[in-house]
């Protein structure tokens, strides 16, 4: 089941997450909802990602591939070249560096859509709150027996429970 | 004086800022209208020169290269507006380019979609133009991938890419709010392109993360693309082209002319849909000491190109020198100079004199001495190759300036249909950062 609760402030939200986490919710049971990003301090609600990762993966599959490719291409129909290289790196290194920087830029796309859910919405049937300007909502996934307590912690915080 | 955007209701920002994509006024039918005109004259040119060949051009023996590729490393460089000073301003985290950014991102957008046509115009035999895609002709040989050409297909390509995606990313909130409260079509519209977005922390965390990365991947894009136009000249032993700081000058030159198109388009925007509470004074002095720099280190590499070439003496490259600054192109050089240095240097260095009509006067100035910058680079050097018999002179014909000219209106009418379907300052940006209020 879910519980929303709403907050007008960000320290209450902090002070409702930090109840609940000493109550054994977990940060990936717990979803904030506002019309503007809100920062905790490192501890309170961390999301760990590995965009950057993805974008350094993405970027060496992509210049790799795109090397690879041109040096297949320059053996695959061999042009005269006058006792020059058939494959040079020089000459084709900016190719390289231009693909490159497209895997990083795909990746990260790519990366932003699963990362933030856009893409694969972990549970379709989740109540997503409505927000008003200011407000900030706290989703709280839990079993029954765990409610009161989390709802508890709602309005021991300031919130208030939709 | 007008209170910092920042300090008003954050309902006041959503209804100034949405206010602008309802309803046409007739102002804003009849400048689309104009544009629409001027830009299929354009497409009836290019008709006409598809249909009896290059020869309607002025393109002669030896200059092969004329307003097509000035056009293009012009459009190129304006390019360079958005996404470099959006990302630079973002990684420095200054809190004055949140009104600037966006306006920023789709001048880059719709410049380069523009830039990148010309080399397709210049072919002649336009619908060949797959012939630079990496896939073996019927001869089963491969495209020439040490060429500049195919070197600018793909700076091109990541660049737009990497463009769009840097001006959609933090377009996601803003079109999920207009999903909210809008007219069926538009609902719909707005909520396909928003994918759904809730507003969860998770999203945020990504959104940011993204436009962190994608800031630092773009600025290193943005300078190879220039550098690789400025490779386009400098790989050839033309005289005056083949020279190593032909990479920095050009990107230098491509930030002077995007900062002067970003001033130009905002001081549009603030007029047309009276952005003055959030397109304020302080935008515009910030923007235009920028310029100023920008113009300072452009007269500085302007200076260190010429100087070199005249002290050394090189017949060759004394008769482009001589050409570019006595003889046939000299009054295009002198008020490119004018234009791009002095104009600026006394409107925007004196402090008594920086408005922002003067800003904007100093903008215009500059966009049109970039221009003549791209010719008195392209145009001299091919009237005056190595060979001395080969000398020859251009001129444009009609259909090229009509291209020309439909260039700057499809720029214009991209620009007032974006500005009708999406915010042009990131509303959501506005609020004050959390980290801001710590």
């Amino acid at each position: 089941m879910y519980l929303i609760g709403e907050f007008c402030e960000k320290e209450a939200v902090r002070a409702a997450i930090r109840m609940l986490r000493e109550a054994g919710v977990t940060s990936a049971q717990l979803d904030l909802f506002s019309e503007e990003p809100v920062e905790f301090p490192r501890g309170v609600l961390d999301r760990p990602s590995r965009m950057s990762l993805a974008a350094v993966l993405g970027a060496i599959a992509f210049g790799a591939l795109a090397t690879a490719f041109i040096y297949w291409t320059q053996y695959n129909y061999r042009v005269v070249t006058g006792g020059m290289p058939v494959f040079s790196f020089w000459a084709t290194g900016v190719i390289t560096f231009e693909m490159t920087m497209l895997g990083a830029i795909v990746a990260t796309f790519a990366w932003f859509l699963w990362e933030s859910g856009l893409v694969r919405k972990r549970d379709r049937g989740a109540p997503v709150p409505e927000v008003g300007p200011g407000a900030i909502c706290l989703r709280v996934r839990c079993g029954a027996e765990d409610a009161p307590q989390a709802i508890e912690a709602i309005h021991r915080a300031g919130g208030r429970q939709r | 004086m007008a209170a910092a955007p920042e300090l008003l209701p954050y309902e006041q920002i959503r209804k100034d800022l949405f206010r602008p994509l309802s309803g046409v006024s007739r102002n804003y039918l009849l400048a689309t209208l104009c544009a629409f005109v001027v830009g299929a004259a354009g497409l009836v040119a290019w008709g006409y020169q598809l249909g009896s060949g290059m020869g309607v051009t002025g393109l002669r023996r030896p200059v092969y290269w004329g307003f097509y590729i000035v056009d293009f490393v012009f459009w190129i460089g304006i390019s360079h507006a958005g996404t470099l000073i959006s990302a630079i301003l973002r990684l420095t985290d200054a809190a004055w380019r949140k009104p600037v950014t966006r306006a920023a991102e789709a001048i880059t957008v719709f410049a380069l979609m523009i830039g990148g046509m010309f080399p397709i115009i210049h072919l002649g035999r336009a619908w060949l133009f797959f012939w630079l895609l990496p896939y073996p002709n019927s001869r089963l040989l491969w495209p020439n991938f040490r060429s500049p050409l195919l070197w600018d297909l793909t700076a091109i390509v990541t660049y737009l890419t990497g463009s769009v995606i840097y001006l959609y990313l933090p377009l996601i909130p803003d079109m999920a709010q207009l999903a909210e409260h809008n007219t069926p079509w538009r609902r719909r519209f707005y909520r396909t392109l928003s994918l759904g977005w809730t507003g969860s922390d998770r999203e945020w965390h990504a959104l940011e993360r993204a436009m962190k990365l994608m800031s630092c991947i773009i600025l290193a894009v943005a300078v190879s693309v220039h550098t690789v136009v400025a490779w386009d000249f400098a790989m050839a032993i033309a005289p005056m082209w083949h020279s190593t700081i032909f990479g920095p000058y050009f990107v230098a030159g491509a930030i002077f002319s995007g900062i002067a198109a970003l001033l130009v388009v905002m001081a549009a925007l603030r007029k047309i849909l009276h952005l003055e509470d959030y397109l304020t004074r302080h935008h515009f002095n910030n923007l235009a000491k920028l310029l100023l720099l920008m113009s300072l280190l452009w007269f500085y590499f302007t200076i260190a190109e010429n100087l070199t070439v005249w002290y050394g003496n090189e017949p060759k490259e004394m008769a482009v020198f001589g050409a570019r600054t006595r003889a046939h192109y000299a009054p295009y050089f002198w008020i490119m100079v004018v234009l791009n240095f002095v104009i600026p240097f006394v409107l925007l260095g004196i402090r008594r004199l920086r408005t922002i009509r003067t800003a904007t006067i100093a903008a215009s100035c500059v966009l049109a001495g970039m221009w003549l910058e791209r010719f008195v680079i392209v145009v001299p050097t091919l009237a005056n190759p190595r060979l001395p018999a080969a000398s020859g002179f251009y001129a444009p014909t009609w259909v090229e300036i009509a291209i020309t000219a439909a260039t700057f209106a499809a720029m214009a009418m991209l620009y007032m249909v974006f500005s009708k379907l999406f915010p042009i300052i990131a509303v959501w940006e506005f609020k004050p950062h959390p980290q801001e209020e710590d």
